[in-house]
């Protein structure tokens, strides 16, 4: 997928929205608080989906630093807010809908705390490619699973209202992404695949990855038991490896890796994947939150307020 | 336009055959134009006519008297070696003292005389038939003079960005180069745009004032700690006493900042320890990781304009500030909605966004030899011979021309060199009578092709984007080399590089 990414860049400048666009008390919220039976799972499901959101970002806010043009780099620096604002859109959601204890951030779950302090120590040192393949691959499963899952869901027009303009970010987020998964694999695949290999071996990423795999299992069981059907994500992984899948996308080794273990991810059967990574879910839910570190103050960078 | 306007406007022509005909014309009553004026008269030019558009001297002192206001570079070395001032009450003065510098230059040299205030010059061009320049100002009247010296300075313009929604914003606006001083900040929401030089001279006296201050910030700069103390009386008393042990000062602070040349202008390991320096200043004052993160550039140190400040970290640590640094969607009418989405409401809106520097063109029409005109000469990038003659504009010299800013040191020393040669270029015109004198083209075509090969390994040319270059890149602003060398080049008015025409 080739875009021209200066067009992309003005045509991003030219989508903004704000929270305050929004009417957070119009009628309709009773549509989720009268649903007892919707509202507990809702509440887990909005807060994962705001926190990954806000992960996202802060790994839009690393590839700013290793984008290699300044166009691309003001596009990553505008994601980067942008995510933010889904997430802030998404706590506005759950503020509205009464989720929220007091006006404090949802409770993020060990497996999100230990993402966010690896993001914290390690994102900017992480390559391009790395980032560059992975976010692609969360944002289909945010837009093309989650997103459609909950509108399905939920009622509240105001949460559509909210979406509509959450997906079309999104889009736009797509397109990028595929074009520099594409451009990632212009160079010889031997040096890829060289790269990728040493890069494999580098401590940071194998805590990333050890930190990635429980995250991504707690947050499928919660969406399953939200009602979630497998299908939907099966269905993501394919679109993240047809979008993918351009000439430049197939030599990109990261890509193959990834798009292998969304197969893996979404086969509840792969007893060989899910036996391990259920484990780390179990022994990563025993780390006593004393042990945690402070959470970085980026976190508090988060809103539900449309002004400040 | 009324008739009178109308009458005088066809009539000057006319008028302008009766002229009385100045042997030099200044534009702007700042630094440049002052300083011009005295070393002219020194040099025995004596009818001397400065046109001033506003009401009173100083030039961009004079305009930018926000909270805060200073120089970066100490008043030891930013001040004429020819008019030492014992008397600075600090290594780097604020903008009123500087001021009142400019100010006491006009008495000590009796320059009131020269200056007709509200003279703000809309056209310049050259008749070659009388063989002397012409200059129309806004009020209509015209000035005659054999030579122009050009001295509108660069910082002299500024105006509100262009910003999406900036029209709808209801607050109050105040730009850092035109300050409201009847503005009351106490109790006030304020947001600051920008975190240039003026921005972070503006933030901590804001913070002092205002109820809450948020500063929104595109691309932080590197911050350098500022060696600042008050002086003391006995060194000032030492001063008055021994001039020549102030002179000695001003050469230690210009050898002092000529050698940070070495890793401001090019990249050298001295650039490295340059930013280890600002790291450290802002890890000594930003305890918070992702707050340092942001203050952190990802560009070479001395790219963009080097900033001087011991306050401004602080300053964004005070419970009443916060650095924000999403980008700006939209202003509103209440405040600025920035992409994250939220709309950050404001009482006053502070654009601490600059100047309008003119890279490509001139702040007027200038017509030079057969009619032809310097912003289309100057279309892809200003050029000129040593930053001070443009071939085709004879007689006409530019203080703080094309190539000619430094990067490390104080400007008043390039303007220094600037100002002697010209006054050696204006005595021949005078002294010899000539019809004119203008720079070969080819000698002018030699000396940029030279610059722009030396600015091409320079910080300024390594990628960020900074009022130093034009949107193209080209970068017609800065001087790639030491102050001395520029210094060396113009001791020295080089007859051979100049058609003289009697």
């Amino acid at each position: 997928m080739q875009l021209d990414l200066d067009r992309m860049r003005d045509k991003i400048k030219a989508s903004q929205w704000a929270l305050a666009d929004i009417d957070w008390d119009a009628p309709g919220r009773e549509l989720v608080t009268n649903d007892p039976d919707l509202y507990p799972k809702l509440k887990a499901f909005m807060a994962d989906l705001m926190w990954i959101e806000h992960v996202g970002a802060r790994g839009f806010a690393a590839m700013a630093k290793k984008a290699p043009n300044d166009t691309l780099r003001e596009i990553y620096t505008y994601f980067h807010a942008e995510e933010q604002r889904h997430a802030n859109a998404e706590m506005a959601l759950m503020q509205r809908w009464g989720m929220l204890d007091g006006e404090g951030l949802p409770e993020p779950n060990i497996n999100i705390r230990l993402v966010v302090e690896w993001l914290d120590a390690y994102a900017d040192d992480m390559p391009l490619s790395v980032l560059g393949s992975v976010i692609p691959m969360l944002e289909i499963a945010l837009d093309g699973a989650l997103c459609k899952f909950l509108l399905e869901t939920v009622k509240d027009p105001i949460c559509h209202a909210a979406f509509e303009k959450i997906n079309a970010d999104e889009a736009r987020h797509l397109g990028v992404d595929f074009h520099v998964l594409e451009m990632l694999g212009h160079s010889p695949v031997y040096r890829q695949t060289l790269q990728m290999a040493g890069k494999l071996i580098d401590p940071r990423l194998l805590i990333g990855i050890l930190a990635y795999l429980p995250l991504l299992n707690r947050m499928r069981d919660n969406l399953v038991e939200l009602g979630l059907k497998e299908e939907r994500l099966y269905e993501a992984i394919r679109k993240y490896r047809r979008v993918g899948g351009t000439p430049g996308g197939l030599r990109n080794p990261w890509f193959q890796l990834i798009s292998r273990h969304g197969g893996w991810m979404v086969n509840r059967r792969n007893r060989l994947y899910h036996v391990p990574v259920d484990a780390l879910v179990r022994l990563t839910g025993k780390i006593p939150p004393r042990l945690l570190p402070q959470i970085p103050s980026w976190v508090h960078e988060l809103t539900w307020k449309p002004t400040a | 336009m009324s008739t009178t306007t109308q009458a005088r406007r066809n009539t000057r022509p006319q008028d302008s055959s009766v002229l009385h005909t100045y042997e030099t014309l200044i534009v702007g009553a700042g630094f440049a134009g002052l300083g011009s004026a005295i070393r002219l008269r020194q040099a025995g030019i004596r009818d001397i006519v400065i046109l001033e558009r506003g009401n009173a001297v100083g030039g961009t002192w004079r305009d930018n008297q926000y909270p805060g206001a200073a120089c970066d570079i100490p008043s030891n070395l930013y001040s004429y070696s020819f008019a030492q001032n014992p008397d600075w009450s600090r290594a780097y003065s604020g903008s009123r003292e500087i001021l009142s510098y400019v100010e006491g230059l006009v008495r000590q040299y009796e320059l009131a005389p020269l200056i007709r205030f509200g003279q703000d010059v809309i056209e310049l061009s050259f008749d070659k038939a009388s063989r002397r320049w012409l200059a129309k100002t806004a009020v209509g009247q015209t000035y005659g003079a054999r030579t122009v010296v050009m001295a509108q300075g660069p910082l002299s313009n500024a105006s509100f960005p262009d910003m999406p929604g900036i029209g709808s914003y209801e607050g109050h606006k105040i730009h850092s180069a035109r300050w409201d001083h009847g503005y009351d900040f106490a109790g006030k929401r304020v947001a600051v745009i920008g975190t240039g030089a003026s921005a972070i001279q503006i933030i901590p006296e804001l913070v002092k004032q205002a109820g809450f201050v948020k500063v929104f910030q595109r691309t932080p700069g590197w911050v350098l700690p500022r060696p600042d103390y008050g002086t003391p009386n006995w060194m000032r008393a030492l001063f008055r006493r021994a001039p020549a042990a102030q002179s000695a000062l001003r050469q230690a602070l210009y050898t002092a900042h000529e050698s940070m040349a070495t890793g401001l202008i090019w990249r050298t390991p001295a650039s490295r320890l340059l930013e280890q320096v600002a790291s450290l200043h802002l890890h000594s004052q930003v305890p918070d990781a992702w707050m340092r993160r942001q203050l952190t550039p990802d560009y070479r140190i001395g790219c963009k304009r080097v900033l001087v400040s011991n306050d401004y970290y602080p300053a964004l640590r005070q419970p009443n500030a916060k650095l924000i640094t999403w980008p700006i969607a939209t202003l509103s009418p209440r405040g600025i909605r920035t992409v994250e989405g939220v709309e950050h409401q404001a009482d006053c809106i502070v654009f601490a966004t600059g100047f309008d520097v003119s890279k490509t063109g001139t702040p007027f029409p200038i017509h030079g030899l057969g009619g032809r005109l310097l912003s289309e000469d100057w279309r892809h990038g200003a050029q000129a011979y040593r930053s001070v003659s443009v071939a085709g504009y004879p007689n006409l010299f530019f203080t703080f021309g094309p190539n000619s800013g430094p990067g490390h040191n104080s400007a008043l020393v390039y303007m220094e060199s600037q100002i002697d040669y010209i006054v050696q270029g204006v005595r021949l015109v005078i002294e010899q009578d000539l019809k004119w004198l203008d720079v070969h083209e080819g000698a002018q075509q030699r000396y940029n092709a030279a610059i722009q090969r030396r600015l091409a390994g320079t910080n300024w040319n390594s990628g960020c984007k900074s009022w130093y270059l034009t949107e193209d890149g080209f970068n017609s602003s800065m001087y790639p080399g030491f102050a001395t060398q520029y210094r060396l080049q113009m001791r020295r008015l080089p007859r051979g590089d100049y058609s003289l025409v009697r």
